[in-house]
């Protein structure tokens, strides 16, 4: 299913020139924080930044900024026609698509995640929200991808979904861990680590993240199998 | 505000397109400024555009006063002393959809006019580049605090039909609005700014968003950090570096209901203002410099 040269493309246009600045900045920011303030104060306080900095706010924006430019900018612009009228499957496209944006997300956002909790020093818990923001990063880029294939206001979707659904009111109705990507990824972490909160249960978690992902790479394909161009709104 | 059209005053100058000649009265610059002003801040909540772009600025103007009718509601309904929020920390505790509506709208008025080339067209008339970025800012400015100050206004209409004290909640909602003005300033700034560089809307509103929502979740924690560790000038001097925590030093030092980890006092006050102004001034400075450039290309 997978198109090399499509995934070269993709790949191309998201490190294009300022783009991969932008996406460079996040791990840089979060490494930089985390290291600036565990060797001015201690491990400890420094870690509180990775799960309620790091992973709540920084891995769902690359994941965002990932998706939304391996095919946002060809939506916008209209020229995602030339790619649809080549003889490839569209859900081809949208793997290939989904698979350079999940590399993407996992390089620039979950390494580092990582790499920042390894240097508050409990190399366990670490582990635990790495995995945790494996999942999350997957879900959240196949999720982010059918998104952009809806719409052109694809990144304000995105971010509401994130910055008001799973923070604002995510920190309000504890309910909403049970539909909270992120909270998903968590409980998987959790399994690993106690360190990490409890939100949900183990098997919903798993199920969900996993439908979730395949449902929204399917979906994406699908909306470009019936893609049709509109104007600037 | 009305002269006489000098043909020849500015070389490049498109008055008569061809089609009909007119030589009577021609509003200057100070009308045009003005249709633009208003046209950019209809278009700044959608009006005047597609149903479509209606939708994300009022569905957040509408999360904003959500709160504010349920808060006014309980005040009416247990008929409490005061408000459970003041005005300025009502801005503040919804920052979040503040900062989205500013990111999710200075594109339309900063990058859509850059991407399509449609600034030529603007340039053609009697109206010079420093003015059409001024111009945009100061819409986007009274359009983002017009965002803050609706729910806000709610919230002083609950406090004055409850019988709240009136002139109390009017010095209050007083120093909030100064406040709010100032923070529009800034972020309308900021991001009006970094979408005028940023032409795809996508990162443009990353962009702005890194700028507004995570810089002050970066500062926000190290000004926490630093406040436990009992580094109280650390915490004070971090609060420079975002308009979200300049906003809510302000606050604190003026009384005006925020309450910041560590007091922000002394000279530290007047730092904060000269900080957000320079800012302002930088952020105009900048967009000029930017808008000279394209309309020079």
């Amino acid at each position: 299913m997978m198109n090399v040269t499509i995934a070269k493309l993709a790949l191309q246009a998201l490190l294009g020139r300022r783009r991969f600045y932008l996406l460079l900045a996040f791990p840089v920011l979060l490494i930089g924080l985390v290291t600036l303030i565990t060797v001015l104060t201690d491990g400890d306080a420094a870690w509180e930044i990775v799960p309620g900095l790091g992973y709540t706010l920084v891995l769902p924006l690359v994941a965002i900024l990932a998706a939304s430019s391996v095919l946002g900018p060809e939506v916008d612009d209209g020229s995602i026609v030339y790619l649809l009228s080549k003889p490839v499957s569209r859900y081809g496209i949208a793997i290939s698509k989904w698979l350079v944006a999940l590399g993407a997300t996992l390089v620039a956002g979950s390494l580092p995640i990582f790499v920042a909790a390894l240097i508050t020093g409990d190399t366990t818990r670490a582990v635990a929200l790495f995995v945790g923001a494996v999942v999350a990063g997957t879900t959240y880029s196949a999720l982010f991808l059918a998104i952009s294939a809806v719409t052109r206001h694809a990144v304000i979707a995105s971010l509401m979904f994130v910055l008001i659904w799973e923070s604002l009111l995510g920190n309000l109705f504890t309910g909403i861990a049970w539909l909270s990507i992120s909270q998903w990824g968590i409980r998987i972490g959790h399994a690993l680590s106690d360190e990490l909160p409890d939100p949900a249960n183990l098997p919903w978690a798993i199920g969900a993240s996993l439908v979730v992902t395949l449902a929204g790479v399917w979906f994406a394909g699908d909306r470009l199998r019936s893609f049709s161009l509109r104007g600037e709104d | 505000m009305s002269e006489h059209s000098q043909p020849g005053s500015r070389p490049g100058v498109i008055h008569d397109l061809g089609y009909r000649h007119y030589d009577g009265v021609r509003d200057g610059t100070a009308t045009i400024a003005r249709t633009l002003f208003v046209t950019g801040l209809r278009h700044a909540y959608g009006l005047g555009r597609s149903g479509k772009s209606k939708v994300m600025p009022f569905l957040l103007l509408g999360m904003s006063v959500m709160p504010a009718l349920i808060v006014v509601g309980v005040v009416v309904l247990t008929g409490g002393s005061s408000l459970p929020v003041s005005y300025a920390d009502y801005t503040n505790q919804t920052q979040l959809l503040v900062s989205l509506f500013a990111a999710a709208q200075a594109p339309v008025l900063f990058s859509r006019d850059l991407r399509h080339r449609s600034i030529v067209l603007y340039f053609a008339r009697p109206l010079a580049a420093p003015v059409f970025a001024l111009v945009r800012w100061l819409s986007l400015t009274v359009a983002v605090w017009l965002f803050m100050s609706v729910p806000t206004l709610l919230l002083y209409l609950g406090a004055l039909l409850s019988g709240l004290d009136k002139s109390d909640q009017t010095s209050a909602l007083l120093k909030a609005v100064v406040l709010q003005v100032l923070l529009a300033m800034l972020i309308a700034g900021i991001a009006g700014l970094i979408s005028s560089v940023s032409l795809r809307r996508g990162f443009a509103v990353v962009g702005s968003v890194m700028a507004l929502i995570v810089l002050t979740g970066v500062i926000t924690a190290v000004q926490a950090i630093s406040a436990e560790e009992d580094a109280d000038a650390v915490a004070t001097a971090v609060g420079l570096f975002s308009p979200w925590s300049l906003y809510n030093g302000l606050a604190d030092a003026w009384d005006a209901g925020v309450e910041t980890f560590v007091p922000v006092d002394g000279a530290w006050p007047l730092a904060y203002a000269l900080v957000a102004l320079l800012l302002v001034a930088g952020c105009l400075l900048g967009l000029v410099a930017r808008f000279r450039k394209v309309g020079s290309r």
